[in-house]
């Protein structure tokens, strides 16, 4: 993997193959449904999205941007499975998410979805090896396996003489490294990204970016961001604003 | 196959989560867990030990005795205390009709009493515990010391009338003559209350009692010799009778001399202490229920404030794809580290109560009353485990119902 990489990528697949698609999503929040006082029906809502519909295919790397409030993350939390829609479909993987139950979604994740989050996210306890293996304790991979795999994924993201160092121990910069080969262990069909140069310098998150670019050949990548360095690179941009889609490609 | 190393991997990740919070003590809920069971558990192994201490030295120990007869409530007759206790009356009729049947070797009455010995001219007297029996013919040893010095049979008592002569022997173990600093012919004066008597040494023996990590010291006596001056003349009183038989059968006779005793043979010993003893069960079962109950609700806070703490990183693995019950089994696991860690801290630090307590009692009292036995270790490292578990539950529920949308978001 080589530190810079900017093919042409073809555009994106037809719909029906696409690998994440979302029709018509809305989703629609409860304010103060965690209170035990206010869970009336005249309880106010809000609604994050509104009639959302995207799809992303394989080898497809696309941007979601738009002002903060605008839906980006919520629209990021349904697309990773972490949240189903209100009203609408979501399919991953070719999967409607809404008739998943909660450990149908987590399965999903495990089988499908690799997250990076803007702070890391990494367990301080844990080596950088260690934090790459996370992924693959729970789908039941050997000790020797496990860290082979993240050994081999921390070497292509640069890391191969970091692994045994912990969170603390490393910059920014090796620490979202760490969280990407983290979501990629498992080699997911998917992977959502977000903010991940949001706490980077503009070179650290050019790096960083380089090596979300690369694996978008082999899955689909969306990524939430901010970042203009991010939306120039991205095959397509999603441009969110009031939980509506205003612009896509 | 998979399964199993999903299991390994995620209780070896509570492991070095657990390690990994300690050596940084990032986490004080982790550090004060492991504190607090170290504190219940030393508190326990402590208590367990004296318990184990009063518990082993209820009986008179002698070689060739098959039978103790102990009251029922022969709860305090420790080492250092026996008076106030149940005792066995009309002591010396009932040994002189169980010596009569042909299948009974030996038989005496014992009294155990704690006496101030102060050797002749000397300006300390020093507490050892005095046995009074009825030495037999054929001579043995009770509490580890030979009856060999002392006359046969039981003079003074002189059917009951306790005017017959004195012999004023005292045979010494070891432990005793040293604390003393006598030797066999020296004179000493015992005093119990306001009573006081002259007694010869008439002998030294090699021999202890063991108690705690020492011997006792020891003196054995004749009877009457020692219910006079305990003022125990008046119904002939002694704490226990031992016999010595090689027949089964007699044991059902044995039962029919006192109401509310126990009978208890010499292999069953060790289990006579738990069975007949209710004072050191007692402090051992109320030291170990405290132990759990202190351990449990201490860890269940702490851990439960501790999952509070690390609900970002239990959606973190949640958003991985770890199932709820590999997250509640992550947090079971973290729990029982975290309270056998403490278990362990605990063992080493009550091995250390156990031998304070023994250097105060040994300062205090002259005597050794609590007991290190290895099984402790076993014993309160497994107890602690025990408190991790139970106390589990209560982060496992707060696992089980963190949202992780809301948690990834906690900061």
């Amino acid at each position: 993997m080589s530190d810079s990489v900017s093919e042409h990528r073809p555009p994106a697949a037809a719909d029906s193959a696409a690998t994440l698609r979302c029709e018509q999503v809305v989703r629609e929040y409860t304010r103060g449904s965690d209170s035990l006082f206010s869970r009336g029906s005249d309880a106010p809502t809000v609604r994050a999205l509104d009639g959302v519909s995207i799809s992303v295919s394989t080898g497809e790397f696309v941007a979601i941007a738009g002002p903060s409030g605008s839906g980006k993350s919520t629209l990021l939390h349904l697309l990773a499975a972490l949240d189903t829609p209100t009203r609408g479909d979501v399919r991953i993987a070719g999967t409607d998410v809404r008739s998943l139950s909660n450990r149908g979604r987590t399965k999903l994740r495990r089988d499908t979805i690799g997250i990076v989050f803007q702070h890391f996210h990494l367990l301080p306890s844990l080596s950088a090896r260690g934090n790459v293996a996370l992924p693959l304790i729970e789908r039941g991979v050997s000790k020797r396996d496990r860290r082979a795999r993240a050994e081999e994924l921390l070497e292509r993201v640069g890391l191969g003489d970091r692994a045994g160092h912990k969170p603390g121990e490393l910059s920014g910069g090796e620490q979202q490294r760490v969280a990407i080969a983290r979501a990629l262990v498992s080699d997911p069909a998917v992977l959502i990204a977000d903010e991940p140069t949001g706490e980077l310098d503009t070179e650290t998150g050019q790096r960083v970016l380089d090596y979300i670019e690369q694996t978008a050949t082999e899955r689909a990548v969306v990524v939430a961001t901010h970042d203009e360095h991010v939306i120039e690179r991205a095959d397509r941009v999603v441009r969110l604003r009031d939980g509506h889609v205003v612009s896509d490609g | 196959m998979a399964r199993r190393h999903r299991l390994f991997g995620v209780v070896g990740l509570a492991g070095r989560r657990v390690l990994g919070r300690l050596r940084t003590t990032s986490s004080k809920q982790v550090l004060l867990s492991v504190l607090g069971v170290a504190l219940a558990v030393t508190l326990m192994t402590t208590v367990s030990g004296i318990a184990l201490g009063l518990g082993a030295e209820n009986a008179i120990q002698s070689e060739g005795v098959d039978y103790w007869v102990v009251p029922e409530a022969s709860t305090a007759s420790s080492v250092a205390v026996s008076v106030g206790s149940p005792q066995l009356g009309d002591t010396h009729a009932i040994t002189d009709r169980l010596s009569r049947d042909e299948r009974v070797d030996y038989a005496t009455p014992v009294q155990t009493q704690l006496v101030t010995l102060a050797p002749e001219g000397g300006s300390t007297d020093e507490y050892v515990l005095a046995a009074g029996i009825i030495p037999p013919e054929e001579p043995t040893s009770v509490v580890g010391v030979s009856t060999e010095a002392l006359t046969p049979g039981d003079p003074h008592y002189a059917n009951g009338s306790y005017d017959g002569p004195r012999t004023g022997e005292l045979v010494l173990n070891d432990a005793a003559a040293e604390l003393l600093g006598v030797s066999a012919g020296d004179e000493v004066t015992a005093s119990v209350g306001g009573s006081k008597a002259a007694f010869t040494v008439a002998d030294v023996r090699e021999g202890s009692l063991s108690s705690g990590v020492g011997p006792v010291p020891v003196a054995l006596v004749h009877l009457s010799e020692l219910q006079t001056m305990t003022g125990s003349t008046e119904g002939d009183l002694a704490d226990q009778l031992l016999v010595s038989t090689d027949s089964a059968g007699v044991r059902s006779d044995i039962e029919a001399l006192y109401p509310r005793t126990s009978v208890v043979t010499q292999t069953g010993l060790a289990v006579r202490g738990a069975s007949t003893s209710s004072l050191p069960l007692a402090m051992a079962a109320v030291s170990l229920v405290v132990a759990v109950l202190v351990g449990v609700l201490f860890v269940a806070t702490m851990m439960g404030l501790e999952v509070n703490a690390d609900r970002r990183n239990l959606a973190v693995l949640s958003a991985m794809g770890y199932r709820t019950s590999s997250q509640m089994l992550l947090v079971v696991a973290e729990t029982v580290v975290v309270a056998t860690v403490g278990g362990v801290v605990g063992v080493v630090a009550g091995i250390g109560g156990i031998h304070l307590t023994n250097a105060i009692t040994r300062e205090l009292l002259g005597v050794q009353v609590a007991l290190f036995d290895p099984v402790l270790v076993g014993y309160s490292v497994a107890v602690a485990a025990l408190i991790g578990l139970v106390s589990s539950v209560y982060p496992a529920w707060l696992t089980w119902r963190t949202p992780t949308l809301e948690a990834m978001s906690h900061d």
